[in-house]
């Protein structure tokens, strides 16, 4: 893995400036490959595996969870939190919407 | 040169000015001429020359007269490499040779047969080298690599060793980076595609086809993987219309090759209608080299029924007839035709790309659809959450049919594909390979997902790998095999990376198709853990069919 693309420092309570800087920012990284998230950082990796990181948060913090579902990561709530002998947790980002999903016929 | 239309032009098989490099041109790793058959109700040259140039210089639906010749609307073999394909995607992959091992995975997967492999000598390499213009030589040679597989190991016996190079068909090439998603070596990378890269990529495609095959003595024929470095596994071309990273496609790629390996060209293939009939027989572009034909939904099994009659009439026991189908076809629409064929004993292939969403109608629910899954008929609201039936099993149905060979696989488990094909063909009389497929679109999966979705399908129970060999032996747990899956003998894996269970909820989780089954906190509906333990019990009969329980 290089060296991070971009870097960005999480701020408690400042959700809402994480997820404006990622959705400013996405089109500067390819199709979304995977996170991994260490305690106290995320890796949001492309498919060439660049990546952005965001420092100062990690899955024991509340405020993952929305980030991780802004990236479309298929990651279980009700686990994330959960401590681990890893060293890091790692999830898959390549869900999207079906075409036409909300169409009834 | 050909004349067309009182005009004489390069002909389409050859460099023009709107394909400068010839990319879009027959023959795979090296250029052959068009596939021409004796018919008189089909002229090749002029279909190729006339009506496909039409419909790559953009007049062909207005100004081509309805004369006999469309009006039949046969087509010849292979006219869809004739296809370009460049400027459809704002990205193509790039290769890495110093990161490059020479698995072949990138070549396998590739649902459009735009990323190809090569391996010679190093003194034929240097030769051939000679013929490409000094300016571009030293470009071209970078791209080769000295890998383990094919260098070092023959030099360890004492042979020369073999330099190895992926290439990109330009035009071919669809984006999707499946490609780039199945490689773990780090050799691809996806690049814009500006005017300099495309020269390149052009020209590199070009000097590669010139250089001629590889050299035989590389291919490992007990290695599976290696059997697209042969020119005669191409019986799917590039230039079929299906969507970017298709999984239909890759399947459809490694049917063709594994038969291809064992009888070149002549076999032939019975298609259903369904998404492989409309992207394989978008007028005028066909991507198979063998003979083609497609009748309605319902009756395709029945179709190859009087074509494998015909055939052996003519004496043409040996050659086999693959009956091709979607979930649609096979599950639902042709289930009684399908039956009635491997009640017949006769001696026809059956492939179903099990998407298990209609693909071609728009994402429906059929038989196949996974318990909980949205679709345009079966619609998740307040009332149902999606569709609320079981899965039927076409492989535990196939199997109860007197003397049948079942198998069900993916694309990513690559000998296990090859295997429950080549298995098939060799078996005599009426075979089933059932193949998990995704359709990006109606799956909710990003275009580079197939081979990652079908092996978490495996992983998480929701589709096992099976084969059912009735030449095994007189009980059904000998002629079973459940190998291929992870944790065969638990009720579900255990993912050694995360130490965390794989269950169907962990497959849902991963599509746009199930989305709405997950509260905002994460929490799956009763219908989606109500088709998790219908995963298991599945999983379970499969496990007691094999004795395993």
């Amino acid at each position: 893995m290089t060296a991070p693309l971009a870097t960005y420092q999480f701020s408690p309570g400042a959700l809402e400036e994480t997820l404006e800087f990622l959705k400013r920012t996405r089109s500067e990284l390819r199709m979304l490959r995977k996170v991994r998230i260490w305690k106290d950082k995320l890796h949001i990796i492309d498919i060439n595996k660049d990546c952005f990181e965001i420092q100062g948060i990690g899955y024991p913090d509340a405020d993952i969870v929305p980030i991780l579902q802004k990236l479309n990561t298929a990651f279980n709530p009700q686990t994330i939190h959960d401590a681990t002998d890893l060293e890091y947790k790692e999830f898959d980002t390549g869900k999207r919407r079906p075409w036409a999903e909300d169409r009834v016929m | 040169m050909v004349t067309t239309n009182g005009q004489t032009l390069p002909s389409m098989n050859e460099a023009n000015t709107r394909d400068p490099f010839n990319n879009n041109s027959y023959g795979t790793i090296v250029d052959s001429g068009y596939k021409l058959v004796s018919l008189p109700v089909l002229d090749v040259l002029d279909f190729n020359e006339r009506i496909i140039r039409g419909y790559e210089e953009g007049y062909g639906e207005k100004d081509l007269p309805a004369d006999l010749s469309v009006a039949r609307s046969l087509v010849p073999a292979g006219t869809a490499t004739l296809r370009d394909f460049s400027n459809i995607a704002p990205e193509i992959p790039e290769y890495i040779p110093e990161n490059c091992t020479g698995c072949m995975d990138c070549v396998t997967e590739c649902p459009d047969t735009a990323i190809l492999g090569k391996v010679l000598s190093e003194t034929e390499l240097e030769a051939k080298l000679k013929a490409i213009p000094e300016v571009d030589r030293d470009m071209f040679k970078k791209q080769w690599s000295r890998t383990k597989k094919y260098f070092e190991g023959p030099q360890k016996k004492g042979l020369p060793g073999g330099m190895f190079n992926i290439i990109i068909d330009p035009s071919k090439c669809k984006g999707c980076a499946e490609c780039v998603t199945v490689c773990d070596d780090d050799a691809l990378k996806m690049i814009p595609k500006t005017d300099e890269v495309m020269a390149s990529v052009r020209k590199s495609h070009r000097y590669w086809k010139n250089l001629g095959p590889s050299n035989k003595s590389y291919i490992n024929d007990s290695l599976l993987i290696d059997m697209m470095l042969k020119e005669e596994t191409h019986i799917y071309v590039g230039g079929a219309g299906s969507c970017a990273g298709c999984g239909e496609g890759t399947a459809l790629r490694m049917m063709c090759s594994a038969t291809g390996s064992k009888y070149g060209d002549q076999w032939a293939i019975v298609a259903a209608t369904g998404c492989n009939t409309v992207y394989t027989s978008t007028y005028p572009y066909n991507p198979y080299l063998v003979p083609w034909t497609n009748s309605l939904f319902e009756n395709a099994p029945a179709d190859s029924m009087g074509v494998r009659m015909r055939w052996d009439q003519l004496g043409w026991q040996h050659k086999p007839i693959w009956c091709i189908g979607g979930d649609g076809a096979m599950y639902d629409i042709g289930f009684q035709s399908l039956s009635r064929l491997l009640a017949s004993g006769m001696n026809i292939k059956i492939f179903v790309l099990d998407t298990q969403v209609y693909s071609n109608t728009g994402g429906q629910a059929s038989t196949s659809s996974y318990t909980g899954q949205n679709t345009k008929m079966s619609v998740h609201g307040k009332t149902f959450g999606g569709k609320q039936e079981r899965r039927k099993e076409i492989a535990q149905i196939a199997m109860m049919h007197p003397r049948t060979f079942v198998a069900q696989t993916t694309c990513a488990h690559v000998n296990h594909f090859y295997k429950a094909v080549l298995g098939a063909l060799e078996f005599d009389g009426p075979a089933i390979v059932s193949c998990y497929t995704t359709c990006q679109p109606e799956h909710g999966v990003a275009d580079n997902m197939a081979g990652e979705q079908a092996r978490l399908a495996v992983d998480s129970r929701a589709f096992p790998l099976l084969i059912f060999d009735p030449r095994k032996g007189k009980t059904i747990k000998e002629r079973m095999s459940l190998q291929g899956n992870p944790a065969v003998k638990d009720d579900w894996y255990v993912n050694p990376k995360t130490k965390e269970e794989v269950s169907f909820i962990d497959f849902a989780r991963s599509e746009g198709r199930f989305a709405k089954h997950f509260d905002k906190d994460g929490n799956p509906s009763e219908t989606l853990l109500w088709a998790k333990q219908e995963r298991l019990e599945n999983w379970h009969v499969l496990q007691e069919l094999a004795g395993l329980k």
